[in-house]
């Protein structure tokens, strides 16, 4: 992974823009200007002899999305069918497969962060993991781990845990000797040092992995359910294709980018509070 | 400050014996024995090179000479001594940039002190160094001569019984590092610690200190032991001007450049 270190769209001062430009990126007027023209030429694309009928219009699909995700019916807290039956169990499997991985990447990378010895003993470990195509051992997950969810969640958890498991290694050797002279000579405690020092010095790395691993985990989500699968998007995507249902088909596309947005947006959120001297200590220096 | 000048401890001797420090083939620091007397300001100068930085983590109990001892009040130390406290050089890494002021200061304290004895002693060493009201700060909201005071805060909060600093002031501008010797040599006055530093600038080795320890090149070992006897409290401008200290800086200048005679301490006392 490259080691991004933050969102440079939220760690550029804005003082930087013209002072004309500033106010009208914030109503996001200029960030619509290019999804709408994805939209038109979709729309053209629509109206095309050839690829016309692949190829379902924009509103019909929007149509779609509302009737398919949403429903009226508060009991089933406004979600439609196809939600319920499949983005909901999508979305859990990823979410478990999400949070295996953070855990476990955060984890041994400060272990191994710590531990120069280790991380050189697990260096090379680290990178083949890197370098595995993941997609490609579905067949091998399902063999050790049976059909039901077990699998498709392993495999989010493998295939996302190394830009996290890199990043927060990264992290922690980037926190510096002074640091830990500072903690000897102060006789902090080990607990305080590891959750005072270690995990806030490394969050900048850590949320990088994150990022990655987040619109990863999406991409590997919908892989998972690509065969032996009886739901999910992934399944779904498979089987409105099959049945020449082209509006299904983009309608479950177009809710992959929604979620795949308001993810990104939440993360962006949390790392904002969670990170906000990062972007006091990079303004600093810039 | 009255009141915290009444609980804080007594302040410590340390004794260095025949202190040496080799690298692998690398002999760092030769042979050093000195006496920095409890209550004093004692200034360590040396090329750079010298070892003083290891020796310092040596005094520090970071690292363990390869002969030698340190002695803390007559305790040999082995660990970082109960009562000793530092300032490092570089603020920016020494400091904690997702801790605010107040927390930087009370976090050597953590697990030592109650909530409110935390409270009332940060108060009270930001007092010391000038900065009451910017506990809220975050110290990237600094400019680098404050987030040296949060340094010196953070230390004198632990009421230290020896302060020692590696070169604190070199990455900060003139007017600035004016300032903060003189806010060391008040705060060393009020609250009766000893304090040890290492320093590169010799003007600064001189106002200072009650004794300068100046160290060879390496293999290094104690060139010369001076003490000063310029009276206190001193000023930036006129103790500059005193014959003896003018004296003092070209005796340790020379000795640095290797080019000292006896004749020329004429004006120091030559412990
Ligand atoms: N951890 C270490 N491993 C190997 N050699 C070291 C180590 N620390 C210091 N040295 C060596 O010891 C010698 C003294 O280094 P030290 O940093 O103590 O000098 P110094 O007097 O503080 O220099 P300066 O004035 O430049 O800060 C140098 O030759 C240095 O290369
Ligand atoms: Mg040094």
């Amino acid at each position: 992974m490259t080691s991004m270190t933050h969102d440079e769209s939220t760690a550029m001062p804005r003082a930087r823009l013209p002072h004309r430009v500033g106010p009208l990126l914030k109503t996001g007027a200029i960030r619509l200007i290019v999804p709408m023209l994805l939209v038109f030429l979709w729309w053209l694309g629509s109206r095309s002899e050839t690829n016309g009928l692949f190829i379902a219009p924009p509103l019909e699909v929007a149509q779609r999305v509302i009737s398919d995700f949403l429903s009226s019916d508060p009991r089933h807290f406004f979600l439609g069918d196809v939600a319920r039956g499949d983005l909901v169990p999508s979305l859990w499997r990823a979410t478990l497969g999400f949070w295996l991985a953070v855990v476990v990447g955060v984890g041994l990378g400060i272990a191994l962060g710590l531990q120069p010895v280790l991380a050189a003993l697990f260096q090379p470990l680290v990178h083949l993991g890197r370098s595995l195509p993941t997609p490609a051992l579905i067949g091998v997950f399902f063999l050790l781990f049976g059909t039901g969810d077990w699998p498709k969640v392993l495999l989010i958890a493998f295939g996302i845990v190394w830009p996290i498991l890199f990043n927060t290694i990264d992290g922690v050797q980037s926190i510096g000797t002074a640091r830990a002279h500072v903690a000897s000579v102060f006789k902090i405690s080990s607990w305080d040092v590891l959750t005072r020092i270690v995990l806030p010095g490394a969050a900048p790395k850590i949320f990088a992995g994150v990022r990655v691993a987040l619109s990863l985990s999406l991409i590997l989500m919908i892989i998972s359910e690509l065969q032996r699968s009886k739901n999910g998007l992934g399944n779904l995507l498979v089987s409105n294709q099959r049945n020449f249902d082209y509006p299904g088909f983009w309608s479950v596309l177009v809710a992959l980018a929604l979620i795949g947005i308001v993810l990104n947006v939440l993360l962006v959120q949390i790392e904002r509070r969670v990170l906000a001297w990062h972007r006091g200590v990079t303004l600093q220096h810039d | 400050m009255t009141d915290h000048a009444t609980e804080q401890p007594a302040p410590a001797e340390l004794v260095l014996e025949q202190i040496s420090k080799t690298y692998g083939q690398n002999r760092a620091i030769g042979d050093i024995s000195a006496t920095i007397p409890a209550g004093k300001v004692s200034v360590i100068v040396g090329p750079s090179g010298a070892g003083k930085t290891t020796l310092l983590r040596i005094i520090t109990g970071l690292e363990e000479a390869t002969s030698g001892r340190v002695l803390f009040d007559g305790e040999v130390v082995n660990g970082v001594p109960e009562g000793l406290a530092m300032v490092f050089q570089d603020y920016s890494r020494s400091l904690f940039p997702w801790m605010r002021v107040e927390d930087n200061v009370a976090f050597p304290l953590r697990r030592r002190a109650s909530k409110a004895e935390r409270t009332r002693r940060v108060a009270e060493a930001l007092q010391a160094v000038g900065l009451d009201g910017k506990g809220r700060l975050y110290p990237w909201q600094m400019s680098g001569g404050m987030q040296q005071r949060v340094a010196i805060a953070r230390a004198l909060a632990c009421q230290p019984r020896l302060l020692v600093m590696d070169e604190p002031y070199a990455s900060v501008d003139a007017q600035t590092r004016a300032e903060l010797e003189d806010l060391l040599l008040s705060i060393q006055a009020q609250l009766d610690i000893t304090v040890l530093v290492v320093t590169h600038d010799i003007d600064e080795s001189v106002y200072l200190a009650d004794r300068i320890i100046v160290l060879s090149k390496p293999p290094s070992t104690v060139t010369e032991v001076i003490d000063v006897g310029l009276a206190r409290p001193r000023d930036q401008i006129t103790t500059k001007e005193e014959a003896e200290f003018v004296h003092a800086r070209a005796h340790v200048l020379r000795l640095l450049r290797g080019t000292a005679t006896p004749d020329d301490a004429s004006d120091v006392r030559v412990a």
